[in-house]
């Protein structure tokens, strides 16, 4: 009798523990997890000293419900070990509570990069609800459609924009109606761009007039939209493949994340003169599309981007509170050359201001260039290239040279500079006292 | 008379001996046709592990799970990057158009971008992503070309003990030839199954450039698949073991998996 009930025991035993081991597996094979460490020390002549010593822990985990869902996380631990880019604790007003980073002291600090949950409803529909990245666009460097996310500009444009965009609590829906996908974005996440501090290395002088000597300025509070319904930006991006052509066709009603600079001269009652600037959000659709196509070993691609109601800075007298506004015509052509472990990459960028209107330390009709050389060597174990980026209008850019090389599988060494050039007042030249050499690494397990 | 006989067989065998030897021989052609006729499915899954090698003996290895899909006779194929993690999330997709005059559609998608980008596939002679197989090596998977060359059956080998077809295979044109990066290829076709198993190729300046051997190859759900390629570079020394896994030629993949937009949402 007692070796019946053992043999019943033992039964149950193992067949409660094949359904763990079942469960187990199952787990296993959903559940996904990797991290990626990168650093990059950079030195800045001009300073000489570091300008920048980064570490960054990126873990990522994943796991599948079915073959059509999945959530996805991924996180942040950001360490500046010298707190040179964003001195102290950033206040991130322009950040929305959802989306801020929990800093622990002045130099690191925590960030969830990423959360959502992506599923596929019957290969009709599929939709990713949560925090995350959704990149429009097909040029390299500046940034036309690229404009669904905001930027954190510690480094002006010379972080990674994998690190630099700032993700968005948003809807990502996209379904097909015969050959086109239509995906359709909804933010109501609040965050626009951080820019830094008068005091932080890329503060970007470039866009700010200087007030009139002996003029104090007072600089109030950002005013930011708060509506999580009324104030989220929506987006809509029609897209196709045919005849050999990639089409998108793209509209997007959002808040420009660099808010509008009202400023005011006012005399006080002791008749000192101060200028008051309210920074505040505005408003304004944009209209746009991208196209690509191959020629032989060429890759033909634009991108034109049409946007209703920009304002600018004036410097008009009669323009109201400092502030003109103008409809803005931005469009990128590029071409992509492939031979062999060789790519070339060249975009000319034409950016236009369509109305009579008096723009601050900028010109009505402005023309960006950008050339990238690009080769492969050693079975792509090393890679060497350079980046030019230059403003034809004011004689500004800069140049990037890096190489890379792979010392294992997963430990890649960089080894890079970036160097500005032009005129200090204007947009790329401001920072040519910023140019550095940098050497990195990535590891991933 | 027997014996005139035979004597008279005998001077016909001597005086046409390549003639008999090539009716035995089935064409280079007809060889071509019999390894795209191969059963391929409809549909593939697989885990694709790529091992670079380089003269020094430093090994990289790339993780991918790659999907393919005929759809009609118009193949598709996602090549989606598990490892190394910092590139986790590169993803490729190829269509291959059935007429050999249209070249491929590319596209490349990069993660640290979160750009996809169109890519020329007009360069076939291009290494494919680091490895020693070269763009049109991997399109052709183990099939070989009916259209970029003359062939010349020159007998049969056992390789590996399997009975073999030895073909030369020289470009039609001097274009040809620049395009592929080879001038001249030897092939070894399996002579039952229809699969390559070995080529030796030669570079545009007559040097020889390559050994490719196809391994492992045994029935997975009643489909002839190869487990392993081995290339070595002898002009580099460098050599690349293409490992394949996970093989499933029977889970249905849906459609949209082929799309750009599946290459952003990973899989």
């Amino acid at each position: 009798m007692i070796h019946k009930y053992n043999l019943v025991i033992v039964f149950l035993f193992s067949l409660f523990g094949a359904q763990a081991q079942e469960k187990q597996n199952k787990f296993k094979e959903s559940f996904k997890a990797s991290l990626v460490v990168t650093s990059d020390f950079s030195y800045e002549f001009k300073k000489e000293g570091l300008q920048k010593s980064e570490i960054i822990l990126k873990p990522e985990f994943s796991y599948r419900l079915n073959r059509n869902s999945k959530f996805v996380l991924k996180g942040q631990l950001y360490t500046e070990l010298n707190d040179d880019l964003e001195k102290g604790v950033p206040k991130e007003n322009t950040v929305s509570d959802f989306s801020k980073r929990l800093f622990i002291g002045d130099r690191t600090n925590l960030e969830l990069r990423e959360f959502y949950f992506y599923t596929s409803i019957k290969s009709k529909l599929r939709l990713t609800i949560g925090k995350q990245q959704i990149v429009w666009g097909e040029t390299d460097g500046l940034k036309l459609l690229d404009v669904v996310n905001p930027q954190n500009f510690r480094e002006f444009i010379l972080d990674d924009f994998e690190d630099s965009r700032i993700p968005l609590w948003s809807l990502k829906a996209e379904f097909d109606i015969k050959n086109i996908g239509i995906q359709f974005v909804w933010i109501p996440d609040n965050t626009y761009h951080i820019t830094q501090d008068f005091d932080a290395p890329y503060f970007a002088k470039s866009l700010f007039q200087s007030p009139p000597e002996g003029v104090t300025t007072v600089f109030n509070k950002t005013k930011k939209p708060k509506r999580f319904i009324a104030d989220s930006d929506i987006g809509v991006k029609l897209s196709t493949f045919t005849k050999g052509w990639d089409i998108s066709l793209n509209y997007f009603y959002y808040y420009d994340d660099l808010p509008v600079f009202y400023n005011e001269l006012l005399v006080t009652e002791t008749d000192d003169l101060v200028l008051t600037i309210n920074p505040k959000f505005k408003r304004q659709h944009l209209l746009g599309g991208t196209f690509n196509k191959v020629f032989g070993s060429s890759t033909f691609r634009g991108e034109i981007a049409y946007i209703f109601n920009q304002n600018f800075t004036s410097t008009a007298p009669v323009a109201t509170l400092g502030i003109e506004t103008s409809n803005q015509f931005k469009s990128a052509i590029g071409i992509d050359y492939i031979k062999g472990e060789n790519i070339i990459s060249a975009q000319l960028f034409s950016d236009i201001v369509t109305d009579s209107v008096s723009l601050y330390n900028r010109d009505k009709f402005e023309t960006n260039t950008s050339l990238k050389i690009s080769r492969d060597m050693m079975n792509d174990n090393l890679n060497a290239e350079i980046l030019w980026v230059h403003n034809a209008n004011h004689g500004d850019g800069y140049i990037k040279p890096q190489v890379s090389y792979w010392m294992n599988t997963n430990t890649q060494l960089f080894l890079g500079s970036s160097i500005f050039y032009g005129n200090e007042t204007k947009l790329f030249g401001q920072f040519k006292d910023r140019s550095r050499i940098s050497l990195g690494m990535r590891w991933g397990v | 008379m027997k014996t005139k006989l035979i004597i008279g067989l005998l001077a016909i065998g001597f005086l046409f001996p390549a003639k008999n030897n090539a009716q035995s021989l089935p064409s280079g052609k007809s060889i071509a046709d019999k390894t795209h006729a191969r059963d391929e499915g409809v549909s593939m899954s697989r885990t694709l592990t790529m091992e670079l090698k380089d003269k020094r003996g430093k090994v990289r290895i790339r993780e991918t799970t790659s999907l393919r899909k005929y759809f009609d006779k118009e193949k598709r194929l996602a090549i989606f990057y598990l490892t190394p993690k910092s590139v986790m999330g590169t993803a490729f997709l190829t269509y291959d158009y059935p007429d050999p005059s249209i070249d491929d559609d590319q596209w490349l998608y990069m993660p640290a971008l979160r750009k996809t980008r169109r890519i020329s596939a007009a360069n076939r002679g291009d290494y494919f992503l680091g490895t020693d197989l070269t763009y049109e090596d991997i399109k052709l998977e183990t099939r070989i070309s009916r259209d970029d060359y003359n062939y010349k059956t020159i007998g049969k080998e056992l390789i590996n003990g399997h009975e073999s077809y030895v073909l030369e295979a020289t470009p039609i044109n001097d274009d040809i030839a620049k395009e592929l990066g080879y001038s001249k290829v030897k092939l070894w076709v399996d002579a039952n199954i229809w699969m390559l198993r070995k080529a030796d190729s030669w570079d545009v300046a007559g040097n020889h450039l390559k050994t490719t051997e196809i391994k492992d190859i045994k029935q997975v759900q009643g489909i002839w698949t190869y487990h392993q390629i081995f290339v070595k570079n002898h002009k580099t020394n460098h050599e690349t073991i293409f490992r394949i896994s996970d093989i499933d030629y029977q889970t249905e993949i849906n459609d949209d998996t082929f799309t750009k937009e599946a290459l952003v949402n990973g899989i």
